[in-house]
């Protein structure tokens, strides 16, 4: 950003931002074949949950991001031993599954350890509404707290409460600069984060939702949409 | 499985009436019409088209959007236009695209002058650009393997190298990683793309990203001539294409078009860079002669001199013939020793050998599968051979098989192979057990009753063309079984089916039907009988064989049973030895050695697993003091007191056509560059038939003894195998250097958690008082109770061994 | 009218009591009691379209599935990634056995027995929901063998994805469900020929396949009479950007877009006015304020020249320039290429150059023809629509509003003169030059 809050032209930038980009192979290392089972070590649930998955499936290559989410559950990125354990289980190479993490936004490449994700929408919808200052303000807030990582994301299919950011999975907005503070003292207290602006409490905008419906009633108390989950 | 049918339709390009195969991709059919259309990613030997290069954008009448013509097979009455201005646009909307980041560093470019994008973007783009912003810059070249750069900036993402790796190599080491512009190519966590494949690549590149670190800047276009060859590192026996320049091979390439009776158009690795042995500074070139216990460059005459005292041990020579030796030099060899030397024990083969009726019958042209059959088939049965190792572009045909046309392969070896994955049934058998193994599988399908085991199964129920891969190196008492089998499957004179014998070098078979055998002459003639490899060394043991004659050959390396054979040389009165590096059994032993020549020097023919008899040229002319190998046979027999007549290779060519029936009337223009499969021609019927029952009723002994399964601590079966690598030929290859093969144990998880052994360990393997020690590799496939070892190797040979088992310490 | 959005803010709707309470899959009995090709002749007579993008008719799309004995699969597109689009994430959030029901009896229709939702990796709560009702109706014998003692049988698979926006285009959809990177495949085969695992596949949208049961328990004719005789029944309207309540609207097709932006969705804050919309997500060419009266159905807004798209209308005020609504729109389809295809890849990305160049004052009026010939070597070029998804709104604001962005390179030309852009670059000269490395 230059003084006037423009962007700076990053054309040289373009693909020094690529990781991998520059970067050779360590011609030291063995060739990357399928690790062996046998000599790989697999974190037992890990490995449940992998095998799980790969039985839901016809093929069992479709079990790949599935795989992938559970190992970065474990490990809190897709690291390479990451990879090689779901590989190993998998019975596919590491490669493969490297050129699966990297393709995908959810699934971290870049070494970082267990953490927050806060995904801030900065797509056009949002961004009317004041997504870029919001992005602003949440990484300032973030700054500080190494278990937080702020992404600015593309379009989080919420645009009805913009300028919105995912948190953990939980949708929240819409959200004020000051919102970015809260959130920040909500993850590291461990509590819901901003329970008053979550998405899952939020009625239909349509105003003929309740039309004709004798035994409509409102919610009666929160998460009244996913009643019934906390029994399975 | 039937082939599929071809009819010819006609359809309009660019006005002109084109004919074509109905179903060929249009980009294809165009050419029939000499309508070039422009194209990056298309590759039909990478399998399906992908469609991402959009350079092949056509128009045709019906269709409103342009269609990529490298996915549209042709129909009959289509009509399609090149010319117009949607497709002119939309061509050069592509080449402009494609330059907005590639960078136009042409002149110092290795691709230059022999780069689709530059001709592209001359013929096909707009002349000009619009593109003003800085294209982007990466550090460049980096490495991608010991023998590959990459240049990232060049890489316009066609796709070719990642379909290579992963549906035809079927490796998958070589991805593309991010998205986007984003993209590249890569490997995982910065390991090396380190496959047996991996050179191809380099040719499959459209532009300049991929390049052969061992010809980087060697060469021009302009600088070069082609020259049409066959590699004989191995009895896959790949059509290539010497790059010359200045009568030096600067590097190898598929030959082009691609010869679907061979290889593909693929080429391993040890065939694409090992060209490097024939311009290494340790190549003989001239005659050696040992004296005073050195061994010192001499006169041809001095040499030839030397060999010559071969008369003297007549009838006491024993011969061995390596595998790539032709024809011709075979044939000649045969005459020497027989003829001029008055001896019959000569082989080129390795272990044991079978009875003439049994060679007959395996060898008898109705039974013989010829490549494509391989992917054609409905079945394809690999026997106690390693395609990967024994013949590697043969690997690559069973997954193009399996992966295309749905064959079913069922492997059935000692050790887990390569296709493993790729297989519908896996058997494993005890080292050594193969005819156990097979004789069980013939009861199997023989008798009346519903088949038992998985492969008797898949055998019975699925499909007639049934093609087995197995080895030479398959013990000589499973032989008769192998022909039970075949004959229960009814594998002779069916099209498509048949047997496939990877011979254990590379012009096995050619040299056998050259009568290179202690049992047979040319033409599997009734012979003499002389001794075999074993019997020979054994021979020198009890002193009835006096000196020996080594045809491009190193028996410590080839043969099994090392220790015997370093008896034998050091015993043997007379070495004489042709050869083109000086192995360990050669530098020590040998008392004339004359400087072979290459296969890029050679004239001759040579025959293929499947019966294809092919052509060797001479691309370059002989370095130093080296002359034809037939050349130096007839001197040597000359100075023997014997004639053979030739003065030329044509000469000895002529003499084996007249040796061997199933050859008749073939001549070196028939055969020209495509080779011509004899079991196909008239002559064919000349082959002697093997006597009646063969391999039903066989008193053959048993080579290896049965023993009991291997129970107490640290007693494991030894099972081996040769890996594509262990060659002198890649030891000496400097670009080879980092594949070397290296002895390695591997044993199964079972044992090595019994015995206390992880990963990397070293242990002792021995026998016999003889052992060698080797890192252990623990293998999931390996079943417990086994050990595998490689033979070939430069050192810890597992050819030392010979009992089938050993025991392992830590 | 409600059909999808009836009562849908009802407590529990998410639960099989409920839904079963207020007649949740009464229609899936009522189609087992039909033969296949009935069902499916309901869905052909209701007219429907398909609610994902396309608009291609759900009928005739099922109608290709080849028949008999073999491998078929019905995939529900729940990826959702479509800027301004979010009615599937009500949907399935609010009411995900509707779905359920639409699916099983989809599978019936076209004699498919494995299905899989498809839902993107961000949409954590409605996966976690919809993996609870497919075990509700699991239990109920609603999915898995012989359903409701009838022959069909269908074993319903959740699959989450993990980011990607070119997941959304139905073979980028497979190849990601295959577990392989989402790139998108050459067409033809179609997938109702070759789809998934190379078995015939039926795709459809999760507001397509919400809408069958409601089809089946109305009749397809009865269903065809809603909304205009090429458009028909409802639609969820997603309206986002500059409205006062944005959100999701259910409105009969052929409703005046004037209707949906200032009626339903408020208009534009006070004091403020429309400047352009997109009528169908980002991928859309703009329309104008002038455009405003026109009716909200297919075939209207093909005409003037855009589409209904997702039905995701994304309204953009006079406080916004278009430059900055291009960039944004441009940066987005380039970091959501797949890179597969040229033209998406490099065109995506230079047009981001480009305007980039705009924006820092180093462009001239002549650059709009290099912007808007590039978008015209853009389009019908492609592999998939990915890069006409970018080429064609990004032509129609260079179209319609040449004069501003045309101003908008004067002024910023003016200001980089005067040195207030100091972080430009001179052209040529490259901050990251790196020499050549040795190979060893």
């Amino acid at each position: 950003m230059s003084a006037l809050g423009r962007p700076a032209v990053p054309r040289f930038a373009h693909g020094s931002r690529v990781p991998g980009w520059d970067e050779a192979v360590d011609l030291q290392k063995d060739p990357a074949v399928i690790p062996d089972l046998a000599s790989t070590a697999v974190p037992d649930d890990l490995r449940h949950k992998i095998e799980q998955a790969m039985a839901k499936y016809p093929e069992h290559h479709s079990a790949a991001i599935p795989a992938l989410h559970a190992a970065q559950d474990v490990h809190g990125w897709c690291s390479p031993e990451a990879i090689d354990q779901v590989a190993a289980v998998m019975g596919v190479t590491p490669a493969y599954l490297t050129s699966v993490a990297t393709f995908y936004d959810m699934l971290e490449t870049e070494p970082r350890p267990r953490h927050h994700d806060v995904y801030v929408c900065t797509n056009i919808s949002c961004s009317l509404r004041g997504a870029d200052d919001l992005y602003e303000a949440m990484i300032a807030a973030a700054a500080g707290h190494a278990d937080v990582h702020v992404r600015a994301f593309e379009c989080l299919g919420a645009c009805d409460i913009a300028p919105m950011a995912s948190v953990d999975g939980e949708y929240v907005g819409p959200l004020t600069a000051e919102d970015a503070a809260q959130i920040m003292e909500d993850l590291g207290a461990g509590r819901e984060v901003l329970a008053e602006k979550q998405l899952r409490y939020r009625k239909c905008a349509d105003p003929g939702v309740a039309e004709g419906a004798d035994e409509f009633s409102p919610p009666a108390g929160p998460r009244a949409d996913t009643a019934g989950l906390e029994d399975e | 499985m039937p082939r599929p049918e071809q009819k010819v339709i006609q359809l309009t390009i660019d006005g002109r009436e084109v004919q074509a195969p109905e179903g060929m991709m249009l980009v294809d059919a165009a050419k029939h019409g000499d309508v070039d259309i422009p194209y990056f990613c298309y590759e039909p030997k990478l399998g399906q088209p992908v469609g991402a290069c959009r350079m092949c954008l056509v128009e045709i009448e019906g269709i409103p959007k342009l269609q990529t013509s490298c996915s549209t097979p042709v129909k009959d009455g289509m009509v399609v236009h090149t010319q117009t201005e949607r497709v002119h646009h939309a061509q050069n909307a592509v080449v402009e695209f494609l330059l907005v980041n590639h960078p136009l560093d042409c002149p110092v470019c290795d691709k230059g002058g022999e780069c689709p994008l530059q001709d592209i973007s001359f013929g096909w783009g707009l002349g000009r650009s619009r593109v003003i912003e800085p294209k982007r810059h990466f550090v460049k070249p980096l490495a991608l393997s010991p023998v590959i750069a990459i240049d990232r900036e060049r890489c316009i993402l066609c796709y070719r190298c990642v379909r290579f790796s992963q549906e035809v190599a079927e490796d998958y080491q070589l991805v593309f990683a991010e998205r986007g512009a984003h993209t590249f190519v890569s490997t995982h966590d910065g390991h090396p793309y380190v496959a047996p494949f991996s050179g191809n690549i380099i040719e499959l590149c459209p532009v300049g990203a991929l390049t052969s670190k061992p010809y980087r800047f060697r060469a021009r276009p302009w600088d070069v001539e082609g020259a049409g060859g066959v590699c004989m590192l191995c009895p896959a026996q790949c059509n290539v294409d010497f790059t010359v320049r200045d009568e030096k091979v600067m590097r190898v390439l598929a030959r082009n078009p691609p010869h679907e009776g061979v290889d593909d158009g693929w080429l391993c690795d040890k065939g694409r860079f090992a060209y490097q042995a024939i311009h290494v500074d340790e190549r003989i070139t001239a005659p050696l002669v040992r004296d005073g216990g050195e061994l010192r460059e001499v006169s041809w005459d001095r040499a030839l001199e030397t060999a010559a005292g071969l008369a003297r041990h007549a009838g006491r020579v024993g011969a061995l013939v390596g595998g790539q030796a032709t024809n011709e030099e075979g044939l000649l060899i045969g005459r020497l020793v027989r003829d001029g030397l008055r001896s019959a024990d000569l082989d080129c083969r390795v272990g044991g050998a079978p009875d003439l009726g049994t060679a007959r019958a395996l060898a008898a042209p109705s039974l013989q599968a010829t490549v494509p059959d391989l992917e054609f088939a409905h079945t394809v049965v690999v026997v106690g051979c390693e395609p990967l190792d024994d013949a590697p572009i043969l690997d690559l045909r069973i997954r193009k098989g399996v992966r295309r046309r749905g064959v079913q392969l069922a492997v059935a070896t000692a050790r887990p192979s390569a296709l493993d994955s790729n297989a519908q049934t896996v058997v494993r058998y005890d080292p050594g057990e193969e005819a156990a193994l097979l004789s069980g599988l013939a009861d199997e399908l023989e008798g009346s009753g519903e088949p038992r085991s998985s492969l008797a199964k898949l055998l019975r129920g699925g499909g007639e063309d049934v093609v087995i891969v197995w080895g030479e190196r398959l013990p000589t008492d499973a032989l008769p079984a192998l022909l039970r089998v075949a004959q229960a499957l009814g594998l002779a004179d069916h099209e498509g089916a048949g047997l496939l014998e990877i011979p254990a070098f590379a012009n096995g078979r050619g040299l056998r039907e050259a009568g290179v055998l202690p049992f047979a002459g040319p033409g599997y003639a009734e012979a003499s009988a002389g001794r075999g490899a074993a019997a020979i060394a054994q021979g020198v043991g009890d002193g009835d064989v006096t000196a020996l004659y080594l045809f491009e050959t190193d028996p410590l390396r080839d043969q099994s049973d090392a220790g015997l054979w370093r008896q034998a040389l050091d015993r043997a009165g007379l070495v004489v030895a042709h050869a083109s590096l000086l192995t360990e059994g050669l530098r020590e032993h040998a008392n004339v050695i004359f400087p072979a020549d290459s296969y890029a020097e050679k004239e001759g023919t040579t025959v293929h697993p499947d019966g294809r008899v092919q052509r060797l040229r001479t691309a370059i002319g002989h370095p130093g003091q080296v002359r034809p190998g037939w050349w130096a046979i007839s001197e040597v027999a000359k100075r023997c007191g014997l004639d053979l007549g030739v003065l030329t290779s044509p000469m000895a060519f002529k003499q084996l056509v007249q040796a061997v029936p199933f050859y008749a009337g073939l001549t070196l223009e028939e055969i020209g560059g495509r080779g011509v499969r004899w079991a196909e021609r008239e002559a064919a019927s000349a082959m002697p038939d093997a006597p009646g029952d063969v391999g039903r009723n066989s008193d053959m002994v048993r080579e290896n003894p049965q023993t009991s399964a291997p129970s107490s601590n640290g007693h494991l079966r030894l099972g081996t195998y040769r890996p594509i690598w262990a060659s002198p030929e890649v030891e000496i290859s400097p670009a080879l250097q980092y594949t070397i093969a290296r002895q390695q144990a591997e044993l199964s998880p079972e044992d090595a958690s019994r015995l206390g052994i992880s990963s990397g360990d070293t242990i002792t393997v021995s026998q016999n008082g003889t052992s060698l020690s080797a890192p252990a590799v623990i293998r999931s496939g390996v079943p417990a109770g086994t050990i595998f070892l490689a033979t070939g190797t430069v050192d810890d040979s597992a050819n030392v061994f010979t009992a089938p088992d050993v025991e392992i310490r830590k | 009218m409600k059909i999808l959005f009836d009562r849908i803010d009802e407590p529990g709707l998410n639960t099989l009591e409920v839904y079963e309470r207020r007649g949740g899959y009464q229609a899936l009995r009522k189609a087992l009691a039909m033969a296949p090709e009935e069902v499916l002749q309901n869905i052909s007579d209701s007219g429907l379209r398909g609610r994902g993008g396309a608009g291609f008719r759900m009928g005739q799309k099922a109608g290709f599935l080849p028949h008999g004995e073999m491998d078929k699969y019905l995939v529900c597109n729940a990826d959702e990634s479509e800027p301004g689009t979010f009615k599937d994430r009500e949907l399935m959030q609010k009411n995900p056995h509707t779905l359920i029901e639409g699916m099983v009896i989809a599978s019936w229709a076209a004699e498919i027995d494995r299905a899989f939702i498809y839902i993107r990796g961000e949409y954590e709560q409605q996966a976690e929901i919809l993996e609870v009702a497919i075990a509700e109706a699991q239990g109920a014998g609603y999915l898995g063998q012989r359903i409701l003692g009838s022959d069909h049988s269908l074993t319903l698979v959740l699959h989450r994805g993990a980011g990607a926006y070119i997941c959304g285009e139905e073979t980028g959809l497979l190849d990601s469900l295959e577990g392989k990177r989402g790139n998108p495949r050459l067409k033809p085969p179609f997938p109702a020929i070759e789809g998934l695992y190379h078995g015939p596949t039926l795709i459809n949208n999760v507001e397509t396949l919400s809408t069958v049961p409601h089809i089946i328990r109305m009749g397809g004719t009865e269903y065809a009479k809603i909304g205009t005789e090429t458009s028909t029944g409802t639609k969820l309207v997603s309206v986002s950007g500059d409205v006062q309540r944005p959100g999701n609207y259910e409105i009969v097709l052929g409703t005046p877009s004037r209707e949906i932006i200032y009626d339903l969705a408020g208009g534009p804050p006070e004091g403020r006015e429309v400047k352009f919309w997109f009528p169908g997500g980002s991928s859309a060419p703009v329309l104008t304020k002038d455009d405003l009266d026109l009716a909200y159905d297919f075939d209207t807004m093909a005409k003037a020249g855009s589409m209904l798209g997702s039905g995701a209308i994304i309204v953009v005020d006079d406080s916004h320039t278009v430059l900055e609504v291009a960039l944004k729109l441009a940066k987005f389809y380039a970091h959501e290429s797949c890179g597969k295809c040229v033209p998406c890849r490099e065109g995506t990305n230079w047009t981001v150059k480009m305007l980039q160049r705009i924006e820092a004052g180093e462009a001239t009026p002549m650059d709009l023809d290099l912007m808007a010939s590039v978008q015209t070597q853009i389009i019908g070029n492609c592999l998939c629509v990915l890069g006409d998804a970018m080429a064609m709104p990004i032509g129609s604001m260079v179209e319609k509003f040449r004069d501003e962005l045309g101003a908008e390179i004067e002024s910023a030309r003016e200001r980089a003169r005067a040195g207030d852009l100091q972080d430009v670059i001179p052209l040529g000269v490259a901050d990251k030059h790196a020499g050549p490395m040795p190979v060893h």
